[in-house]
């Protein structure tokens, strides 16, 4: 990685955690702190992705105190290989086609999560998350169904979200700026 | 540090930022940069401290020849300078002599010269994120000395600074000249390029339009141009001192 | 609420290794062990690692905090809404097993929230990075771990000041989650573009004080690391290594 790259990826990192909390403080249904990660695999690629998801996942960890996370680090490399993909086969050029890849990126990361959930933590773990599986759960619905259809339905809405806001971030990228990430020429 | 002909582009650019630039910069000198916005100044710092197209990308045409690799560069805004990793003023500037591997005698030897130098030594205890934009500023260019660069670039160094502390700052940089370094220092700021510079500049359009002595190219300070509007010829006095020279002799 | 606190005790002055090296392996034994006693025992010796160190009382209420909603989730889930045999609480029928499941499940939690906590307050970033230098751990990745916690705080500012440019434009942050939904455009594309146009002066700074150098840093204060230090650690691998090997191969055999 370049001192260029390791700078971005700072930047990747900061603008997961702060967006996060900014998602948050709207109390809205999604994470989105993953903004960054994508934006890195967008503008550096796959590694440099990597790097900044598990990053991210540490720091998220020691910023709320909540190392309960710790363990979702795997959903990060998921993410981070998934967006790099996706940003190779164009799927960020249009909106539509980011949201529809976004949504894809959801099913994989909830697939991933789901197990972690079930396994490390009995489905209980973030907030809003086990609110949705002890309701379905109480509704009757068997408990690995219950807390998969918790992660899907966050997923699902949250990476769509975050395909978006960075498809429209790289539209509003300046020429300038936009030509010195080679990855985005791709 | 000397170009020749030096053309640069930025990637994706459609026209060059340098145009047919030829240069010479001697150790032990300051040279001033001036221009309007765009004009190109900060290329040229870029271009002769070896930076771009290194790490800008670009493309470079024409010849360069560098003759030193301790090359430092100083920019306008404090907080994208600071590597983040410290917790006090002392460790930030001794971050580049210590990235060297330098033994940590030599290491905070030159963070004590380089903390007088730029008068902070009383802040060295202190967590950066507390200071003040005009005293991280100068730890900023601290850090930079201490690397105890032969080549020093600033691209307007004193923009975040109150008037007292821009007025330090330049009359720094004839005493790094006179310790040997090459000095190259951009800024709209002419009154204080015709203090500090022995030579100046003048940029326009990615070119070079005017090079010589600050009196015989700037024309554009307080003084000058009330000289200008009193009808006085040209080259204009630049500052107070040479206007009442002129009016004395 | 949450970080380093200042200390005088034993683990303040350890190698910074060495508190680190103790959360985690407790995060390991309490995924190594599944009977609720034994879980229980793992979150009791964290919080001996918490007092310890003088910080029991300090990391107890955001622990409380981070685990309490999720004890009363798992509570419902698995004790409530558990499988028989029940026994009868008063009005409400409770799931032996479930309420088992929901003890271990609460238990790793406050463990693990305990050992990190404890870590947290007894490492002082300062002499992390210090320790990081001085075993030769790459500069990317101290850079990252450490440098991006102050470029936080300026992030945060800078969304203030974004909130407060558009609101002057008439984006409204309240109302349904919809309408807060479509705030977030206006608000995150100019917070990104902004943060990408400092990348070249970040990088160029860096260039210019060794941030490529190859070789090792020179660590002004490096902390001891001594022969207790490196014995606290086997321990706690050996621990770790012998739990686990109780769990797949104990059980089996």
């Amino acid at each position: 990685m370049t001192l260029r790259d390791l700078v971005v990826v700072r930047l990747g990192v900061a603008v997961n955690l702060v967006v996060g909390q900014v998602a948050a403080a709207l109390l809205l249904p999604v994470y989105l702190d993953t903004i960054g990660t994508v934006l890195v695999a967008t503008l550096v690629g796959p590694r440099a992705a990597i790097v900044a998801g598990l990053t991210s996942q540490v720091l998220n960890a020691v910023l709320s105190g909540n190392f309960t996370w710790l363990p979702f680090g795997v959903v990060q490399i998921v993410i981070a290989l998934y967006a790099a993909l996706a940003a190779r086969l164009g799927a960020f050029r249009r909106l539509g086609t980011a949201v529809a890849a976004g949504f894809g990126l959801g099913i994989v990361a909830a697939s991933t999560s789901a197990p972690i959930s079930y396994y490390l933590f009995g489905g209980a773990t973030a907030g809003g998350v086990t609110a949705v599986t002890t309701v379905l759960r109480a509704l009757g619905a068997p408990l690995p169904v219950a807390v998969a259809a918790a992660s899907y339905s966050t997923d699902l809405l949250d990476k769509s979200l975050v395909f978006a806001l960075v498809a429209v971030v790289l539209r509003s990228l300046p020429r300038q700026m936009a030509v010195r990430f080679p990855m985005l020429a791709r | 540090m000397a170009l020749d002909a030096a053309t640069f582009a930025y990637p994706g650019a459609r026209t060059p930022a340098l145009l047919d630039v030829s240069l010479a910069i001697e150790a032990g000198t300051v040279t001033g940069v001036t221009g309007a916005v765009g004009a190109g100044t900060s290329t040229l710092l870029l271009v002769a401290g070896g930076f771009a197209p290194r790490l800008t990308g670009g493309a470079l045409s024409g010849r360069r020849d560098i003759a030193t690799n301790r090359i430092g560069i100083v920019f306008a805004t404090p907080w994208t300078q600071l590597t983040g990793l410290a917790t006090t003023v002392r460790a930030e500037v001794a971050f580049g002599p210590a990235s060297l591997g330098r033994p940590r005698g030599s290491v905070l030897a030159a963070c004590g010269a380089a903390l007088r130098d730029l008068g902070v030594e009383h802040l060295a205890d202190r967590d950066p994120a507390s200071l003040s934009g005009g005293e991280l500023q100068r730890v900023v260019v601290a850090s930079v000395l201490a690397m105890e660069p032969e080549l020093l670039v600033l691209d307007d160094p004193a923009a975040e600074l109150d008037p007292a502390g821009a007025d330090a700052l330049y009359a720094l940089l004839p005493e790094l000249a006179r310790r040997g370094t090459a000095v190259l220092v951009a800024t709209p700021d002419s009154e204080r390029l015709a203090r500090t510079a022995e030579r100046v500049l003048v940029m326009e359009g990615g070119r070079v339009t005017r090079d010589g002595p600050p009196a015989a190219v700037l024309d554009d300070t307080d003084v000058a141009r009330i000289a200008r509007a009193a009808g006085c010829p040209a080259p204009y006095p630049l500052d107070v001192a040479a206007l009442v020279a002129r009016v004395v002799r | 609420m949450i970080g380093y606190v200042p200390g005088a005790s034993a683990l303040h002055r350890a190698h910074p290794y060495t508190p680190l090296a103790i959360a985690t392996g407790l995060l390991l034994m309490a995924f190594a062990v599944s009977a609720p006693g034994a879980v229980w025992v793992v979150v009791a010796a964290a919080a001996l690692f918490a007092a310890s160190a003088g910080v029991l009382g300090t990391v107890l209420r955001p622990a409380a905090i981070l685990a309490l909603p999720t004890w009363v989730l798992l509570t419902i889930l698995h004790g409530l809404l558990g499988g028989a045999p029940h026994v009868m609480l008063g009005p409400v029928a409770f799931s032996v097993p479930g309420g088992e499941r929901a003890l271990v499940f609460g238990g790793r939690l406050a463990a693990i929230l305990l050992a990190f906590l404890t870590a947290l307050a007894t490492v002082s970033p300062a002499r992390l990075v210090e320790a990081m230098t001085a075993r030769g751990v790459p500069f990317g990745r101290v850079y990252l771990l450490v440098s991006t916690l102050t470029v936080v705080p300026r992030l945060r500012a800078r969304v203030r000041q974004i909130v407060d440019a558009q609101q002057c434009r008439g984006l409204r942050l309240g109302g349904s989650p919809l309408a807060r939904l479509r705030a977030l455009g206006p608000l995150v594309v100019p917070l990104v573009l902004s943060a990408l146009a400092e990348v070249d002066e970040q990088a160029l700074a860096l260039d210019v004080r060794g941030g490529t150098a190859r070789g090792r840093r020179t660590a002004l204060e490096p902390p001891e690391d001594s022969r207790a230090d490196r014995a606290v650690r086997l321990a706690v691998l050996v621990a770790v290594v012998a739990a686990y090997a109780w769990k797949f191969l104990g059980a089996g055999g």
